[in-house]
């Protein structure tokens, strides 16, 4: 996973390029660089660290040139060096690269090369292409044509965009499997893995497909077919994000800030027209089977959904984690939708990749556009959440979780599980939910702040809960885990007496999803765990519903939310998970936007 | 940008301390509130600063003077009567008329610097911005209601039991229109930030770090210790000397002058101010925060507690969790007992009412220039008026 972008302009763009790559960061953040071309002499700059640490060493931003590319890099070739950072340079000093994805056949030709006495100074793929292109150059002494030759003998999976000094005019950018999008400015254009990249600077955007290539200058651009050759046109998109969005405002974590946005990540998704969430409710009635599929977060969004389409529409789909996707046998007439808040992750992709040459149809609820998951498969629903920037997803998910309770909606409507005056009654309540949402994230935020503050100590929490409170309770565990480094247990409550209960004590703290009073069997059933766990000494703490006294009386601790449409409980539940999983990380001190170890979308293997 | 710290009001309930000095001059972990604020101020690159004064002002500016040695110019306006923040701040309509400003109120303390956060959303979003914190308890405070662009979107004065919302911090950059609303709204404040929330136009900053505003006496050791959890290193002026063996451990911080007697245990973060002394013996555990001109007894224990300097601890005593005023002096074998026997809750007898503290651990407020004598003890939340001599405890 990296991040890459290029500008070509008729003025300085060293600091243009230097923010560009940092609102690119969250893509991974091991390593950075940049090249600038400036009077027939290349600037390289590059080290390991986030942009900021680099940037305090290299100063990337007092960097000259009107032409140049950027890079931060996730590895996945090569350790984290200097020398396996990006950008790479050919060793006749005349080819500089930035690419994103994999080479799978790099080996091979590496040591072809080597035989030409080709000198490496890395291990990574993305200098093997450099060399490659090089030698290309060296025969045919033209670079579009070199360009494509070298293309032409790697394989993989990739987004590059090239400079050299032969032509200080032109970025040279092909994409085949990983994102690359162009930004079209006045008197300057731009390149980038994906919006962020330009977004301050231009609104137009053009998103490539794979197997095309551009030849982009500052005035002009020409999009061809890497193997035909063949000029394409393709349509301008006007980007309307708001800039803002892409920022932190007066926030000090994304993540916080993307909580704050789920009232407008909710909007949107209420937005997405009716015939396209009927669209995708009707490829579930033409299916013989159906399976969703998501890893992490959107695994657990998937589990959530699996109790909206049992409820709402009487069917059972197993939902599978799409790194475990081959125990399922599918067959042609089945349907796999899958859930990917970036659109490029790894497991995801394969797995619907498998799906697709089985025969099965495709489907994707997705939030990056231009995304290699939104281009694959046969029906996209584009949730139009805004850049989630933060590595850990909140509002992309809610937005996810809410767009498939659309669908079930739907889909219940469909088969007649739903009257006409329930199903118009749901649709009035999700309408009201972003007020609510906003309401709520108001006036709890002190409650759960003092829960967390006086808990941030735990290291080891229960996460509990029945029925759909149950995947409610293992997503908000997985956010607990992933931005506070403490464990979390999601678990059904009804699990408890069959073993883990012997853990309990007044160290160990549970944390209950607790249903609305209205679920009176699910309340039970809730309050039965609950008070097992109590009467053993443990500590409770519980997220109920106004006017439930006997939770309050169960409890150490509670977060009261108000009264609100069953099917909007557990959303509004998980909600405040988040955001007890935010404050929790501050008190500890964790680096939030980017915890230890990980990267916003895992496009490796 | 000029600033204006409110430093004029006396609350009552901050009592034994208050009526011999106003809020912004109590001494926590060795500065007093107001040089804390001034600090930060220059370090956001204020040097113009107005403060108004009325209660027990002449502490003030003796302390502060013109300002000139702590890098700053200080202006002081002084209001008359004490008719609320939006007064105060009519006062300065000369002084700050021209340009936005930075508005503080005098009694809040944050552990880092709030002035940096507030500036830099003022400056992207070219807003009148309030700084807004999500307190333990927001009961006492003016709630807000923010938006997804972080804009306020509502006030609520009085919140019900189920709602627990950010608040106010007390610190605002605010546009000098704010006096034409002043004077249309009769100085009333709320009205103006109401009336300001209503026009869609003031913007949120989050501050998520330490923050107290010291509305009773315990909340002065809450402020001492999260100023001392703040500190990463110990500084040892050159001048102290250490007599024999002394145990230091932790984020401890000696001013010049110090004496510390052999066998005597620092447990940072502690603070021991200029030219006290500290007798052999003595355990000084941490949160403890003795004031200048200090005087240790042999043999004492001293934890989670603020001496504001001039202070007498006689010897054999123990002081926990409670707050000294200044000039206060104790005989030997002086107990604070800060807990109850069945460590419930402690509840503090302050000028007005009987206040339930919320807390099981608890020593004395003991005011300015009180005089104890021998072996006394004195009982969880107890408090002693200023100027009190209470006799030694004699048997015989």
């Amino acid at each position: 996973m990296c991040g890459i972008s290029g500008i070509v302009h008729s003025e300085n763009v060293g600091r243009n390029l230097f923010n560009s790559i940092r609102n690119l960061e969250y893509r991974g953040y091991d390593s950075c660089g940049m090249a600038m071309l400036s009077k027939g002499e290349f600037d390289i700059r590059k080290n390991i660290g986030g942009i900021d640490e680099v940037n305090a060493i290299e100063q990337l931003d007092k960097m000259n040139g009107m032409i140049g590319i950027a890079h931060t890099r996730w590895a996945t070739h090569g350790g984290v060096t200097q020398a396996n950072a990006h950008p790479h340079l050919s060793y006749k000093r005349e080819f500089v690269i930035v690419h994103n994805g994999i080479f799978s056949n790099y080996q091979e030709l590496r040591e072809q090369l080597m035989d030409q006495d080709v000198v490496f100074e890395s291990l990574t793929d993305t200098e093997v292409f450099v060399n490659l292109l090089e030698a290309s150059y060296s025969e045919s002494n033209d670079l579009e044509k070199a360009f494509l030759a070298a293309l032409k003998k790697i394989e993989g999976s990739y987004s590059i965009v090239m400079l050299s000094a032969h032509d200080p005019e032109h970025l040279y950018c092909v994409k085949k499997g990983s994102p690359l999008l162009l930004g079209l400015g006045e008197g300057c254009n731009y390149v980038g893995s994906d919006l962020n990249a330009f977004l301050e600077y231009t609104r137009q955007a053009i998103v490539l497909d794979d197997g095309e290539y551009v030849v982009l200058g500052r005035d002009d651009y020409q999009i061809r077919n890497v193997q035909t050759g063949e000029v394409t046109e393709k349509s301008v998109l006007h980007i309307d994000w708001d800039v803002e969005t892409s920022k932190k405002g007066g926030y000090s974590h994304y993540m916080l800030k993307e909580i704050f946005d789920e009232p407008q990540a909710i909007l949107q998704a209420l937005k997405i027209p009716s015939e396209q969430i009927s669209v995708l409710a009707r490829m579930f009635t033409e299916a013989s089977r159906a399976y969703f599929m998501g890893v992490g977060t959107t695994f657990y969004v998937a589990n959530i959904s699996q109790y909206y389409f049992s409820t709402l529409a009487g069917q059972y789909y197993a939902s599978v984690s799409s790194d475990e996707f081959s125990i399922v046998t599918v067959e042609p007439g089945d349907l796999v939708l899958a859930l990917s808040q970036s659109g490029e992750t790894f497991d995801t992709k394969i797995s619907l990749e498998y799906a697709k040459i089985s025969g099965a149809q495709t489907a994707a609820i997705v939030n990056v556009m231009g995304s290699a998951i939104s281009m694959m498969v046969d029906n996209v629903i584009m949730q139009g959440s805004g850049p989630e920037i933060c590595v850990v997803s909140t509002k992309a998910a809610l937005a996810q979780t809410f767009i498939m309770l659309r669908v079930a909606l739907e889909l219940g409507m469909m088969k007649g599980c739903l009257t006409q005056d329930v199903y118009q009654k749901h649709q009035e309540d999700l309408e009201l939910f972003p007020e609510l949402v906003q309401q709520i994230l108001n006036e709890q935020s002190g409650f759960v702040r003092n829960i967390a503050r006086d808990t941030s100590h735990v290291e080891h929490w229960l996460f509990l809960g029945c029925d759909i409170y149950y995947p409610v309770a293992m997503e908000s565990a997985l956010k607990m885990k992933e931005v506070t480094y403490q464990h979390a247990e999601g678990m059904p409550a009804g699990f408890l007496k069959h073993g883990t209960l012997s853990m309990v004590e007044k160290a160990l703290h549970s944390l209950f999803f607790v249903p609305p009073m209205g679920q009176k069997v699910l309340h039970d059933r809730t309050l039965i765990a609950m008070e097992q766990v109590k009467a053993r000494g443990g500590t409770v703490i519980g997220i109920i519903f106004q006017g439930d006294e006997r939770a309050l009386a169960a409890c150490d601790q509670v977060v009261e939310l108000p009264e609100m449409n069953l099917l909007c409980a557990p959303l509004a539940q998980m909600i405040m998970a988040q955001m007890f999983a935010y404050y929790a990380a501050l008190d500890l001190g964790r680096n939030i936007d980017k915890p230890r170890n990980l990267a916003k979308s895992v496009t490796v293997g | 940008m000029k600033a204006v710290i409110l430093a004029a009001n006396l609350s009552i309930r901050l009592s034994p301390f208050i009526e011999t000095r106003c809020k912004p001059m109590i001494r926590i972990a060795g500065h007093y509130i107001l040089e804390n604020s001034i600090f930060f101020l220059k370090e956001a690159g204020i040097h113009d600063i107005v403060l108004v004064v009325n209660h027990q002002q002449d502490m003030v500016r003796q302390y502060f003077g013109s300002g000139q040695t702590f890098g700053v110019n200080l202006e002081y306006v002084v209001q008359e009567k004490l008719e609320g923040i939006g007064h105060a701040l009519s006062l300065c309509r000369s002084s700050l008329e021209k340009k936005p400003f930075l508005l503080v109120y005098g009694d809040v303390m944050t552990d880092y610097n709030p002035f940096l956060s507030i500036l830099q959303t003022y400056s992207e979003t070219d807003r009148e911005v309030a700084l807004v914190t999500l307190p333990e308890s927001s009961k006492e405070f003016g709630n807000v209601y923010l938006d997804h662009e972080m804009k306020i979107s509502r006030l609520v004065e009085k919140p019900q039991a189920n709602q627990s919302n950010y608040v106010f911090a007390g610190m605002f950059v605010l546009f000098p229109k704010i006096f034409e609303l002043l004077a249309e709204k009769q100085n009333d404040v709320s009205r103006c930030y109401e009336q300001m929330v209503e026009s869609n136009k003031l913007q949120a900053c989050l501050w998520e770090k330490g923050w107290i505003d010291m509305i009773h006496p315990w909340h002065i050791l809450d402020a001492n210790k999260m100023i001392m959890s703040s500190w990463q290193t110990a500084e040892i002026d050159s001048t102290v000397k250490l007599l024999g063996h002394v145990h230091i451990e932790g984020a401890v911080r000696i001013g010049p002058g110090v004496t510390i007697e052999s066998g005597t245990v620092l447990k940072g973060p502690c603070y021991i101010g200029s030219n006290s002394y500290v007798g052999n013996n003595s355990l000084i555990r941490n949160f403890s925060a003795i004031g200048p001109d200090s005087i240790v007894g042999y043999g004492s224990e001293l934890k989670n507690c603020v001496l504001f300097g001039n202070n007498d601890v006689g010897r054999l005593s123990f002081v926990g969790d409670s707050v000294f005023g200044e000039n206060v002096k104790s005989g030997s074998g002086l107990t604070t007992v800060n807990h109850t026997v069945d460590y419930g809750q402690i509840a503090c007898k302050a000028k007005l009412d009987l206040v339930e503290t919320g807390l099981t651990k608890l020593g004395a407020f003991i005011g300015d220039s009180v005089s104890i004598g021998a072996r006394h003890t004195l009982g969880p939340g107890s408090i002693v008026e200023s100027k009190k001599i209470i006799a030694d405890f004699i048997t015989l």
